[in-house]
């Protein structure tokens, strides 16, 4: 099973290794943004460098595809005191130095090291703290776990930085190798957030008979919700049949359909199990 | 059984949460200031969540003990609960936690001494005869080796014998209560469903077997034993909840219970419109429902009558005088 995942990278050189692992290629027409997408559900954003930027990376591509149910990965490097270089962390917390803001990205049992995140406005030297150091992840997840569940949300940090190999020695050069790995783990989380997100659409996308009658009826706002309470019913019920039938079928209005679906399901008098 | 331990920076250093940080230390434990920044935030997916629960240890401020709802339990006096624990380790379809909490995390308040505290002014303060309900919010014994609740608590009750405590359960976690003196104002009451039921809507919950096991070991160390049917859900087996009774009945002596309750299935109305949207392809909630009075509950036609037969097949095992129905 198979879901959609949306990844966000700062740069091109993190995003290189990407493109040529999922086989993405660029979606016209250029915009602000760069895009890729490619036929396996996965799209890829660069979005550039800061939190601003990151959210609005973010928007732009889930702005540009259909709707749908897409998981969301950052991957991107870091800076951390002790990690060594090329160490991939998942991460657990993320705090947002300007605001304090704090999220909290879901711990899975996919066994990858994890840290917490702190998102800084300029390159981090000191490392303060017990943690890894970035410029994106908390303007990332603020702006896609506007966009779906925060379940569905993660941020994959590769250290490329610590106290001995400062920020000042890293050589952009380097990025793709630094990706490339954390290959397994990158691999492993993509095809993780792609069950995930397969789940997630099976649980609540819509039955197809929905668009269709939409498109064959006027509904107020208030009936389009009914709508779709009454089309998941029919399929919760095993009645798909009947709904296909009833989508056929021709009624005066959109109120005159929906009170043949209500009355389809009240004939369901049968014990649940 | 979990996937991280989240823990609040003030409970970091009771002694409660470091046994448990240290039974859990190969998984990741990650500080927070409040329970809530992670039990309570918004955009999470109770559904998902369940795949890879978190322990939350966190420490209880506020109202430790609470009154019971009208209709709850056994006892017409004045009646209590208290949630040493938010949300379940089971996961049961038909539950209202999945309604109640956007998280399907497990909090565990680890100040058990200030639940204590609270109890005792409780009791001090009330007339004689108090119920203090555990279960309420999660399962009373089902993280017993982890929580230590049951073995805090019965001592604790049993120092106090005017007063009872309900351990709602569907957990076999026994084993600490039964090397202990049975306490006799410490009601273990397990949950059952039918066999359908349990398989269909109930997962990593102890087979109705073992239960009964549990159960019988319970009732042979002289702990006051209770039986809840709940949530009684209509049957295409009409023989259904007949044959449960004769598996219990046979594996338990009638005559040693403390008391017996069913109790409908039904939900807040508010919690059920967040269960639908959790699971809109649950046949169990696509049914036909009413709301009465904020409650929804399933439509059935002869509630009554089948609720009455359902009553009759019972008391052909019990005494009518131990019996309840939950209204809650």
């Amino acid at each position: 099973m198979n879901g959609a995942v949306n990844l966000a990278v700062a740069h091109r050189l993190e995003a290189k290794v990407l493109l040529d692992w999922f086989d993405l290629t660029e979606i016209e027409p250029k915009k602000k943004f760069r895009c890729y997408g490619g036929s396996e559900g996965i799209a890829l954003t660069v979005t550039g460098m800061g939190v601003e930027n990151a959210a609005a990376g973010v928007r732009h591509l889930h702005d540009s595809q259909p709707p749908g149910f897409r998981a969301w990965l950052n991957i991107g490097i870091a800076g951390h005191d002790s990690a060594a270089l090329g160490e991939g962390f998942l991460i657990r917390r993320i705090m947002h130095r300007e605001s304090g803001e704090l999220y909290w990205p879901p711990v899975t049992d996919l066994k990858l090291p994890g840290c917490e995140l702190i998102t800084v406005a300029e390159p981090e030297t000191g490392y303060p703290e017990d943690a890894a150091y970035d410029m994106e992840g908390a303007g990332f997840f603020a702006a896609a776990a506007g966009l779906i569940s925060t379940d569905l949300v993660y941020v994959f940090k590769i250290i490329s930085d610590n106290r001995e190999n400062p920020v000042a020695n890293v050589d952009p050069k380097q990025v793709p190798d630094l990706i490339r790995g954390q290959e397994s783990a990158i691999r492993k989380l993509v095809s993780h957030l792609r069950e995930r997100s397969a789940r997630f659409a099976g649980y609540y996308g819509m039955p197809v008979e929905f668009d269709l009658l939409l498109d064959k009826y006027r509904f107020s706002a208030t009936r389009k919700a009914g709508l779709a309470r009454l089309c998941r019913r029919f399929h919760a019920l095993g009645k798909q049949d009947r709904l296909t039938a009833l989508a056929r079928e021709r009624f005066r209005d959109a109120a005159s359909l929906m009170t043949a679906m209500d009355a389809e399901l009240a004939r369901t008098g049968k014990p649940v199990i | 059984m979990f996937s991280a331990v989240y823990v609040e920076t003030e409970a970091r250093d009771h002694p409660r949460a470091r046994a448990i940080l240290e039974r859990y230390r190969d998984l990741p434990q990650i500080e927070c200031e409040r329970y809530g920044q992670i039990f309570n935030r918004k955009a999470q997916n109770f559904r998902l969540q369940k795949e890879y629960p978190a322990l939350i240890l966190a420490r209880k401020h506020g109202r430790k003990v609470l009154p019971a709802p009208g209709g709850y339990g056994f006892d017409a006096g004045q009646s209590h609960y208290f949630s040493h624990m938010l949300n379940c380790i089971y996961d049961c379809r038909y539950c209202f936690l999945q309604g109640m909490y956007r998280s399907a995390h497990c909090v565990l308040f680890v100040n058990y001494e200030d639940f204590a505290d609270s109890i005792r002014q409780t009791i001090a303060a009330g007339p004689g005869n108090q119920v203090f309900y555990s279960g309420y919010d999660c399962d009373s014994l089902a993280l017993e080796p982890v929580s230590g609740f049951a073995e805090f608590f019965v001592p604790f009750f049993a120092e106090h014998p005017a007063a009872v405590m309900e351990l709602r359960t569907k957990s076999t976690q026994v084993a600490g209560l039964l090397q202990i003196d049975a306490a006799p104002n410490c009601v273990i009451a397990m949950s059952f469903t039918t066999e359908a039921a349990a398989r269909r809507w109930e997962r990593n919950v102890p087979s109705i077997e073992k239960r009964l096991a549990a159960l019988g070991r319970l009732q042979d160390a002289g702990w006051p034993v209770a039986l809840r049917f709940e949530p009684l859900l209509p049957e295409a087996d009409s023989n259904a909840y007949e044959n449960l009774f004769k598996l219990i009945f046979s594996r338990l002596r009638s005559d040693r219970l403390h008391s017996v309750s069913t109790g409908l299935f039904r939900m807040p109305a508010d919690f059920f419109r967040n269960t639908l949207k959790l699971y809109p392809d649950e046949p169990l909630f696509a049914r036909e429902t009413q709301t009465e009075n904020g409650v929804v509950s399933l439509q059935q036609p002869n509630r009554e009558a089948w609720l009455a037969e359902l009553e009759a097949a019972l008391f052909r095992h019990i005494d009518p005088a131990s019996y309840y129905r939950c209204a809650e």
